[in-house]
């Protein structure tokens, strides 16, 4: 969900959290950028924690093997009918853990800046966005245009932002498109909201990633990112469709913003998008 | 052991705080400030379930660990609600 | 094949070739009387055993089936998905393959499997004879068993449930899955719950009050611990998924509309509710395989677990902070950032216990000697892949990557390392506790064999789905693409699969000529149930356990003991224990009662009738015939089974015993009582937060209330209070011995309730005739389930008050009046919930 007015976060005011994603560290760009370098620092740290800590316990196992003709090497083992002792080593197991939670904390506060980052739009670039609606059904996806046009295919601009409000027309479905990093959940009655920013023209799918029915596995949708002019020109020639489900607004043609919350749904209080 | 004076004496008051909490419909509370209305009528229900689980359930007198095994299922339904409601957007 | 006549060594008794060594009750006992129980040979023993290591074979041999039939449905979706596109599968077959092995592998393998060892080697290792309440004990077993029976049943009504086992709303209601399998599906869940939440009861009970002396919290078995966890866990847990369950049930069977498209929240409360459960289930079912892990490790390296107080510490942490992370579920839901923010610290938080334990297991191998027996190396590499899956767990709970592997492989591949890591402890756990339960050892080079194809196959399955992880989940189109990792996916599926071929073999064949087990087949061991004979005797232990020493010995029994370590005997016996023996010798316990089995035959028919409900009554003509009849029979067959168990004359074990803290005041079936309330609390908890959601969702003041008017709803509290009040007036008749008094009261109570219940009905009408009904729209739905599961509590409490007035006719509950104060405990707690179900509904 898109949260433009993150002064609605109380913990942490915003101007703290400029420095850090201005400071080149936290990982900026497009969804897809932000995900690969977070996810490669994961699983290259993962792997090599994954390996040493493995590696240390088939060490360990190997190295204190029962080799059957050991003498009794004087240390106190565990006999029949004792009661467990309090517990040695919490020195070790404290440094091992604090080791560790350093690693994790810390991981996960830097993709929280992440976080963050994808959760906020600029202002300049929401003013320039294409918001679509997205309504998923039973088994395959509809797109909604600020001008009423409902199509079947997701055709979008390069390079400019795209703005999906989401939602679903019957069940619990997931809409996502792998190629631009992008997924959100559609849900009846309600909306999510998401964004992407292409920045290659070509053809893509979107697929349901919520099982759904009996269709669920084929239920795709392409989307295809289009040359400015070429998509100007193709969103030029279409016209508001009458088989949406209740949902022409105004002719818009214009990319502002969201007046259309999704009221499809019936139950009107909830997911408004930010202005 | 509480006296049957003391149950009588609970049950008296049980009754009567029930009554109150439609008094407070009826007087016009809730039109007029309804949040006040909901806290006043809340705060009598808890207020009779405890009398109920502190004699009648005799819990004033049982171990005290009791109380916490009655009072975790309570937080786990409240965590449940709470939670689920705040994240309503 | 020897017979059956001469003893071992050990104490026990060879196998003659039946199932399992023909071990009799003898035990301690200067008598040949087993307490009514029919030999090992007998089908009859099992029908009506309540004996906690019998009732834990049962548990083991049918969670093992349900281990054969989850795996074969997996098998089934891994062909499906050696191609991309459609196979073998249609696909609604296949959504139900994906569903049903969900819901098997979770529900009626993984955790059944744990608490069969649970209900063998609990008491065993906290020195008690059997567990609080056996026929419950049995009871659980069986409506484990026929709700798994209804289940595969479901298979047969127009196809079982294929929403995945995360039963997401509304996929799950009629209007998108309305075949009545489905019906039976979840009804099965939910007679599930039932089991599980007697079992909880039973083991929170045993494990307070009936510990040996000297055996404090802190010197628990770490296997003890864990399962004391997981049954806490369980109690709470599995009332927000009963809840969901009935909800879920009336809006299929009686057309109430909670999880409707068009109902306000509807669809994100069902996530809610599903999730509060789901994810403390996840360590539900991993923590009895922590706690083998545990044991194994001292065991087979010969060292003390280090630092287990931490260990301990950090269990009891996972365990609270369990309840607190399910959002993390819901990353792509609509909830707001700032709860978010919230669940993905307290995820992060969740797996810092963890790091500890593992930390504490590996460095428990250092300096030790480290002997690679079977159950070891299971356990040794279910350690190795929790290490794996728990790593891939820390990207999910990082949120921007959750974004993108939100209903993937990646998310599969995970889970699949925990939990059946925890699979792979828990395999461990049965070559290592196999030779107590048959006093047969296994093969071990059969049993390496197992492993070693086992971890191959594992690995082979399960890798690959990192790999492949762009797959989204339950689909069988997939890129091209990651075809190769697929078919090696399904190739070390079958190699995983074929290696549980080597493990039943063994086992059977182990069972049949194995060699004949010590008591004590481990160098190292310590916990008490490697100080008794294997298979233990029927009543465990030669004399009373005491830890009083410093170490375990059984005080006042017979001088012969297990073989191993340094159990002693004698000690000198105290006026107390000399009197438990008394008590004891004067009424045997009881270990059979055929009324637990017959309860679930009614409640297998009950679910199996209702299934057949739609919008709230049964379909017109032989079909909707049938299923009102089934659904008859099983109330009959109930009934009478519960009228039967109540009058029955058994004997459980009582104390007095040894550690009973934080309880020690408090007898065992008032705790019991007590424990069963509190779950009920969670369930009528999240009966309200349901409402105040879903009317928090739609617009609180809004909302406008389904009665019109309060009095009716003040009438029936009135009602109740004065119920409340007659009651306790009966509890003091009875103090003060008086027969008239005690009737008097439960007659006034009775009819009070029948009053509040005509009450109830006449407003139903009333509203009828004004064209409300339960259908009608969400605000109608909620009153009338909310007040109807109310209704139905007042019911029940209802039947047992006029059980109880007729005995108390006869003059009962004069002498021992407790009954009358457990019946109050009940009602009373019914009492406070109309204290709030009134003003919500009515009045706010």
């Amino acid at each position: 969900m898109i949260d433009d007015e993150v002064s609605m976060y109380p913990m942490v005011p915003f101007t703290a959290l400029v420095v850090p994603l201005q400071s080149g560290i936290v990982p900026d760009g497009g969804r897809d950028e932000i995900f690969q370098l977070i996810f490669t620092v994961f699983l290259v740290l993962g792997t090599t924690v994954g390996v040493v800590v493995i590696g240390y316990m088939l060490y360990n196992g190997y190295k204190y093997r029962d080799r059957g003709d050991q003498d009794d090497d004087g240390i106190d083992r565990p006999e029949l009918g004792e009661l467990p002792e309090g517990g040695g080593g919490g020195r070790k197991l404290a440094l091992s853990l604090l080791l560790s939670a350093a690693i994790v904390i810390s991981l996960i506060t830097w993709t929280y800046f992440a976080l963050v980052d994808v959760e906020r739009t600029q202002p300049a670039e929401a003013e320039n966005a294409l918001n679509v609606q997205v309504e998923g059904f039973q088994f395959g996806w509809a797109f909604v245009y600020p001008n009423g046009n409902t199509s079947d295919t997701l055709r979008v601009p390069e390079d400019r932002m795209v703005k999906l409000t989401v939602t679903s027309r019957d069940v619990f479905h997931n809409f996502g498109i792998p190629a631009f990093k992008m997924k959100t959940d559609a849900i009846p009655g309600q909306t999510t909201d998401t964004w992407f920013r292409p920045n290659e023209t070509g053809t893509y799918q979107a697929q349901c990633f919520e099982l759904c029915g009996a269709g669920h596995s084929a239920m795709n949708a392409n989307v295809s990112v289009m040359e400015s002019g070429a998509y100007e020109q193709w969103y030029a020639n279409t016209t508001p469709a009458n088989t949406t489900s209740g949902n022409a607004t105004g002719n818009n043609t214009t990319a502002t913003d969201a007046s259309a919350t999704a009221d499809n749904a019936t139950a009107a209080n909830n997911g408004t998008t930010a202005a | 052991m509480p006296s049957i004076k003391l149950y009588a004496g609970i049950y008296v008051v049980l009754f009567a705080f029930a009554t109150a909490q439609v008094a407070v419909e009826f007087v016009g509370l809730l039109e007029s400030a309804y949040w006040i209305g909901l806290g006043v009528i809340l705060v009598l229900s808890l207020i009779k379930a405890l009398f109920v689980a502190g004699y009648y359930q005799h819990l004033r007198y049982e171990p005290r660990s009791i109380t916490f095994v009655v009072l975790s299922g309570l937080i786990v339904a409240l965590v449940l609600t709470i939670a689920s409601s705040y994240s309503i957007t | 094949m020897t017979d059956g006549s001469e003893p071992t060594p050990d104490g026990g008794y060879a196998g003659t070739g039946d199932e399992l060594p023909a071990a009799t009750g003898e035990g301690d006992h200067a008598t040949t009387e087993s307490h009514g129980l029919p030999p090992y040979g007998s089908v009859k023993r099992w029908l009506v055993t309540t004996n906690h290591k019998d009732v834990g074979i049962l548990y083991t041999v049918t969670a093992l089936f349900f281990l054969v039939f989850g795996g074969v449905l997996a098998l089934l979706m891994r062909v499906q998905l050696f191609t991309p596109g459609s196979g073998i599968l249609s696909p609604m077959g296949y959504n139900q393959t994906v569903s049903t092995h969900g819901l098997i592998m979770v529900f009626w393998f993984l955790s059944p499997f744990a608490f069969g060892f649970a209900n063998y080697v609990v008491p065993l290792q906290i020195g008690a004879k059997d567990l609080a309440f056996p026929r419950l004990n049995s009871l659980s077993y069986w409506l484990y068993l026929f709700s798994g029976l209804l289940l595969g049943v479901s298979f047969f009504q127009g196809g079982t449930f294929a929403g995945g086992w995360t039963m997401y709303a509304p996929l799950n209601i009629p209007t998108y899955t309305p075949s009545i399998g489905a019906s039976t599906a979840i009804l099965a869940l939910l007679l599930f719950v039932v089991s599980v939440t007697v079992s909880s009861v039973n083991f929170l009970t045993t494990m307070h009050r009936m510990r040996a002396e000297g055996l404090t919290f802190r010197r628990l078995p770490l296997f003890t611990w864990t399962i004391l966890l997981t049954v806490w866990m369980m109690l709470f847990a599995f009332a927000a998924l009963l809840a969901a369950l009935v909800i879920l049930s009336a809006d299929r069977l009686v057309g109430t509309t909670y999880f409707a498209s068009t109902s306000p929240g509807g669809s994100i409360l069902w996530t809610h509710l599903f999730w509060f459960f789901g994810h403390p289930e996840v360590y539900i079912v991993f923590f009895p395989a922590l706690g083998v892990m545990a044991e194994t490790f001292q065991t087979f390296t010969g060292q003390r677990i280090v630092g287990r107080k931490w260990f301990i510490a950090a269990m009891v942490l996972v365990a609270l902070q369990s309840f607190v992370v399910w959002m993390h579920h819901m990353f792509l839901t609509s909830i707001n950032l700032q709860i978010k923010t919230l669940f993905m610290a307290t995820t992060i938080g969740i797996s810092l216990p963890f790091d500890l334990m593992v930390f504490s297991l590996i460095y428990t191998t250092i300096k030790g000697r480290v002997r690679f027996a079977t159950p070891f190396l299971f356990t040794f590499g279910s350690l190795i892949l929790f290490i794996v899956g728990g790593i891939t767990g820390v990207f999910l709970g990082a949120v921007v990557l959750d974004y993108q592997f939100r209903g993937t492989y990646w998310v599969v591949a995970h889970f699949h390392y925990v939990m059946v890591g925890g699979v792979t402890a828990l395999i461990g756990g049965l070559y290592y506790w196999f030779p107590k339960m048959t006093g047969k050892m296994y093969d071990e080079f059969l049993g390496k064999v197992h492993f070693v194809l086992y971890f191959v196959g594992f690995n082979l399955l399960y890798f690959p789905m990192f790999v492949a992880w762009e797959t989204p989940r339950r689909v069988f189109e997939y890129p091209a693409r990651l075809t190769a990792w697929h078919q090696l996916a399904t190739v070390g599926g079958f190699i995983l699969g074929a290696s549980f071929l080597v493990m039943f073999y063994n086992l059977t064949k182990s069972l049949v000529d194995g060699e004949a087990a010590d008591g004590n087949p481990w160098a190292y061991s310590t916990t008490a149930e490697w100080a008794v004979p294997s298979p233990p005797p029927l009543e465990n232990f030669p004399g009373v356990p005491s830890y009083r020493s410093g170490s375990l010995d059984f005080l006042g029994g017979s001088p012969e003991v297990a073989d191993g370590g340094e159990v002693t005997d004698g000690g000198t016996l105290t006026t107390h224990d000399a009197g438990t023996q008394a008590a004891h010798a004067d009424e045997p316990e009881s270990h059979a009662s055929i009324w637990p089995f017959a309860i679930g035959v009614g409640a297998f028919f009950v679910f199996l009738g209702l299934s057949g409900l739609q919008e709230g009554s049964f379909a017109p003509g032989i079909a909707g015939g049938v299923y009102l009849t089934l659904a008859l029979v099983g109330v009959a067959i109930s009934a009478v089974s519960f009228v039967a168990l109540g009058r029955e004359h058994f004997h459980a074990p009582t104390g007095p015993f040894g550690e009973s803290w934080p309880f020690e005041a408090i007898e065992n079936t008032k705790l019991g009582v007590w424990i069963f309330l509190a779950s009920d609390i969670v369930l009528f908890g999240a009966f309200i937060g349901t409402y105040v959601f879903i009317r928090i969702s739609a617009g609180w003041t809004g909302w406008e209330l389904v009665p019109g008017d309060p009095i009716p709803g003040l009438m029936n509290t009135y009602l109740l209070l004065t119920s409340s009040f007659t009651v306790i007036l009966g509890l003091v008749a009875a103090e003060k011995k008086s027969r008239w008094g005690v009737v008097a009261s439960m007659t006034t109570t009775i009819l009070l309730g029948i009053g509040f219940l005509v009450n109830k009905g006449l407003e139903r009408n009333h509203l009828f005739h004004e064209g409300i009904a339960l259908s009608s729209n969400v605000r109608t739905s909620t009153f009338f389930l909310t007040t109807g599961l109310h209704a139905a509590h007042v019911i029940i409490g209802l039947l047992i008050a006029v059980y109880m007035l007729v005995r108390a006719w006869r003059g009962a509950y004069l002498e021992n009046e407790r009954p009358l104060e457990y019946f109050g405990l009940y009602w009373h707690f019914v009492d406070i919930v109309w204290l709030f179900l009134f003003p919500l509904f009515y009045i706010l």
